[in-house]
């Protein structure tokens, strides 16, 4: 029933001159937007571009100071996220808002269960029934009595969508749908948003990844400072159309890799070297299984695999934050298996953290501690016994400018910066003490485009001076983009091993996701 | 331009709210106190100009409101230094009685020939046993994590025990009544600072030891480290500082200063270690390191309020018909509200960490 209100609209929903200021902030100036019926749109746009306020102006969470938001062709005042939900329009946020502790149907239908009988109980068969109607309907198989904590993400953001289809969501508003997903589950979601464009179903999606924009949208508009700065068919641009308008008339300027000056000093021995290492796992993903694995000196190493196969764990062994059960870490040729943290350290150990906020940066306390943390025992600024409050100082304020971190003072809170120059805070103090090894997880995750480029450009920067890196992270096109040599991890074990002159896209997905070598 | 002068205006604004948050708590229970002196029919004003009459009218008040800041200058810094580290140490109590007893049984057990020597070797025998004290919570804390607020809390009662039974029995004076030790050698004494009143040297080691810890938190790796564990363990931990470490370095330097408050007070003050030794000053130590919020300044004012609330109170009461209660009123009154800005903190970073 409700798929047939508004039909013959042309807008589905849409915006009108929308504006929202936050303070002196404009974070939405004069935005304008059109989706149609059954069209599945993208919006692309830096961090602080204003997706998320225009978003939440469109849920109703927030209310425009001007302009006006379009619902099947009229004006309609959203005045809160019920109203919205209402209208039809469902949104799934980047993190999934299911209850771990309870199970997938439970879930579905919580907040509108469906009850039977004159005590009003839940009626859980119709419960599983609309459930799996929905399900097959999408083509898809949901084991409805598992938990939803137990249940693997693109599982769980299922789950989502048809709870959301199954209250009359008729247009899906979905925040970066990818992050989380390996390559082949991306292609899965991507056939179900088809799918579901088919019966009727509207979808607006929020993404970084230009590929997949090109992909699956019919078409792109990108933000920019708050504005709308481009939109238009997918089929009448190219990436690298969006791509300027996302960056602002920009050039990038991609680099490509420079040639691996690394490859002389070969012969070496390797900066690091793990063999035969096992660990327990944390909270419920898979715990090391006997990990073989160097990176020689001056190489950026990158270490693939989908979120959860023992990327965590292997990287808390090796920055010794967790205690192997068994095997052997060398760093540098020497046996730190066991060491400290700060052993390693000053055995030329450096580490960027996945955890920016809990555990890359202590967001509370100032810009200045986060930058020399760790090196407080060092000189210059301990000299004798006694911190030297002025070299404190200076050694933050030559480390940030170094890479070029903004900052209005150095007692501010770390947490009043932007997310790209936290993270660059996080490289300036990892950076500074020149380690042998850099191990870094997740880079450049919740950094805009533009930060990207520079955290790129950091570690670029690193290997020049022969330092080694380990590089972690779940974006296969940065691993790929960047690393010499790519370590494929599935199940706690290395599955594959690719150099970046041959390394496939598809090929890498195959092995994260299979856990077998390919042969490439 | 702009931009300058808007983060210029934000960073008064926010040394205002810094401002005004420490004097609150303050403020409020004066609010609430003249409520309560409006009720009974006395004009807030007046009880209060006597109180601040009582509490700092003369040299000799002055003197009996820093007498009675003095301990409370030990047991606030070794709240302080725990609480900066984020390690929830209730304890100090204990730790301040137990080293009170050490230090008095240096003072009447040893041969009085000893002379000068008494005086540092109780506050020596103070300061090891109260840090072995608080070493064990700490120790437990770092190595099983067993919380500390339990285990620190606990441990008041058993240091309150065992006191209890010593001076009850073994430690029992046999001139005087009961529940008081002997009397401490005349050597062994703290000097008065201003004979007739009770202002001791303890006053001065007092002072010392605040001297100390603002230069330790600011000016020691151990203690930027030990700030930095309090902001956020995961990240201390993953920049090489060692949580273990620093959790029992400040229950032990936190042991140290409450043993050192104790033996102040034992030799300076009472002269002997008597039941009911502390009316409660490891607690008052905690209102004053929050009221303080952990910096050597604020301590020293949290420690003076305090004292003039404690010195005010008691006689107060004699000259005029002011029920002691309104004192004790004021006192709670802080207490409650520099807990409830203790506990907007912690929401406060609750939140942050979602």
């Amino acid at each position: 029933m409700d798929r047939e209100r508004g039909d013959g609209a042309s807008v589905r929903l849409g915006a009108v001159g929308l504006c929202k200021a936050y303070g002196s902030v404009q974070a939405n100036r004069n935005v304008s937007l059109a989706v149609k019926p059954q069209e599945i749109h993208a919006i692309v746009g830096e961090n602080g571009a204003g997706k998320s306020t225009l978003m939440r102006l469109l849920q109703g969470v927030e209310q425009p100071d001007a302009g006006e938001i379009i619902v099947d062709d009229a004006p309609c005042r959203m005045s809160s996220p019920r109203q919205a939900f209402a209208s039809g329009i469902g949104m799934i946020h980047q993190e999934f808002m299911l209850a771990p502790d309870l199970t997938l149907l439970e879930n579905l239908v919580l907040g509108d269960e469906p009850v039977a009988g004159p005590l009003a109980r839940i009626d859980w068969n119709a419960a599983r029934d609309s459930g799996g109607a929905h399900a097959a309907q999408a083509g898809i198989e949901v084991d409805w009595d598992r938990k939803a904590g137990t249940t693997p993400v693109h599982i769980q953001q299922y789950v989502e969508i048809i709870r959301l289809l199954r209250r009359g969501t008729r247009v899906l508003i979905m925040d970066e749908p990818t992050s989380v997903l390996a390559p082949k589950q991306v292609e899965d979601l991507f056939d179900l948003l088809r799918k579901l464009r088919g019966a009727g179903t509207t979808v607006l999606f929020i993404s970084h990844k230009l590929k997949e924009v090109m992909a699956l949208a019919d078409r792109v508009t990108v933000m920019r400072r708050g504005e709308v700065a481009f939109t238009s068919s997918v089929d009448d641009s190219t990436v690298s159309e969006v791509a300027h308008h996302v960056v602002g008339g920009l050039d990038l300027g991609r680099r490509t890799p420079t040639t691996r000056k690394s490859s002389s000093r070969a012969v070496e021995e390797p900066a690091l070297e793990v063999a035969g290492l096992y660990a327990p796992a944390i909270d419920r993903s898979h715990p090391l299984n006997g990990i073989d694995m160097f990176v020689r000196a001056g190489e950026i190493v990158g270490l693939a695999g989908v979120s959860g196969n023992g990327q965590s764990e292997l990287v808390e062994c090796l920055v010794g934050l967790r205690k192997p059960s068994s095997g052997q870490i060398l760093l540098g040729g020497m046996d730190i298996t066991y060491a400290t943290n700060r052993q390693r350290r000053d055995e030329g150990l450096g580490y960027v953290s996945a955890d920016r906020r809990h555990e890359g940066l202590a967001l509370d306390a100032s810009i200045e501690i986060n930058a020399i943390a760790g090196s407080q025992r060092r000189k210059p600024i301990q000299r004798g016994k006694i911190v030297n409050l002025g070299a404190m100082r200076r050694t933050a304020a030559d480390r940030l400018t170094k890479l070029d971190v903004r900052f209005g003072s150095l007692r501010d809170a770390v947490r009043s910066l932007s997310g790209g120059n936290q993270q660059r805070t996080v490289f300036a103090r990892e950076t500074a003490t020149d380690p042998t090894l850099l191990v870094v997880s997740q880079p450049t995750r919740g950094v805009d485009l533009r930060g990207i480029a520079a955290i790129h450009a950091i570690l670029h920067s690193i290997r020049a001076k022969g330092a080694s890196i380990l590089l972690v992270s779940e974006e296969l096109e940065e691993i790929i983009e960047l690393s010499d040599r790519i370590y494929v991890i599935a199940d706690g074990r290395i599955v594959g091993e690719a150099s970046s002159g041959i390394a496939d896209v598809a090929i890498l997905g195959q092995m994260m996701l299979t856990g077998t070598a390919q042969d490439a | 331009m702009p931009e300058a002068a808007a983060a210029l205006r934000e960073r008064g604004i926010e040394r205002l709210e810094k401002g005004i948050g420490l004097v609150f708590p303050f403020i409020a229970a004066l609010l609430v106190a003249s409520l309560v002196l409006l009720v009974i029919g006395k004009n807030p004003l007046l009880v209060f100009s006597l109180i601040a009459q009582e509490a700092f009218g003369s040299p000799n008040r002055i003197a009996a409101t820093l007498s009675a800041a003095t301990p409370l200058l030990f047991t606030g810094v070794a709240t302080a230094i725990c609480f900066r580290a984020g390690v929830f140490n209730v304890g100090v109590e204990g730790a301040f009685v137990v080293g009170g007893l050490g230090a008095a049984f240096v003072g009447f057990a040893l041969p009085s020939s000893l002379g000068l020597l008494l005086v540092p070797t109780g506050f020596a025998l103070a300061a090891a046993v109260s840090a072995l004290w608080l070493a064990v919570p700490g120790y437990l804390l770092a190595r099983y994590e067993i919380e500390e607020v339990v285990s620190t809390l606990m441990l008041n009662f058993v240091a309150l025990g065992i006191t209890g039974y010593l001076v009850n029995g073994p430690l029992l004076s046999e001139k005087s009544g009961n529940n008081v030790t002997p009397l401490i050698h005349e050597s062994a004494e703290l000097a008065r600072l201003i004979p007739p009143s009770t202002l001791h040297a303890g006053f001065l080691i007092g002072l010392f030891v605040l001297a100390a810890y603002g230069f330790w938190i600011r000016r020691t790796p151990a203690g930027v480290e030990s700030a930095i564990v309090g902001q956020n363990r995961r990240f201390a931990r993953a920049v090489g500082i060692s949580i273990p470490g620093t959790i029992i370095l400040v229950m032990v330097i936190s042991g140290v200063v409450s043993g050192l408050g104790g033996a102040s007070h034992a030799l300076g003050q009472l002269h002997r270690f008597a039941e009911g030794f502390s009316p409660g000053y490891g607690f008052t130590g905690m209102a004053v390191a929050l009221l303080g919020r952990n910096t050597a300044v604020g301590i020293l004012f949290g420690s003076i309020l305090f004292g003039a609330l404690a010195s005010a109170g008691t006689t107060v009461q004699l000259f005029s018909d002011i029920p002691l209660d309104i004192v004790n009123i004021i006192e709670g009154t802080v207490m409650i509200f520099a807990v409830v800005e203790l506990g907007r903190i912690a929401l406060f970073r609750r939140k942050a960490v979602k």
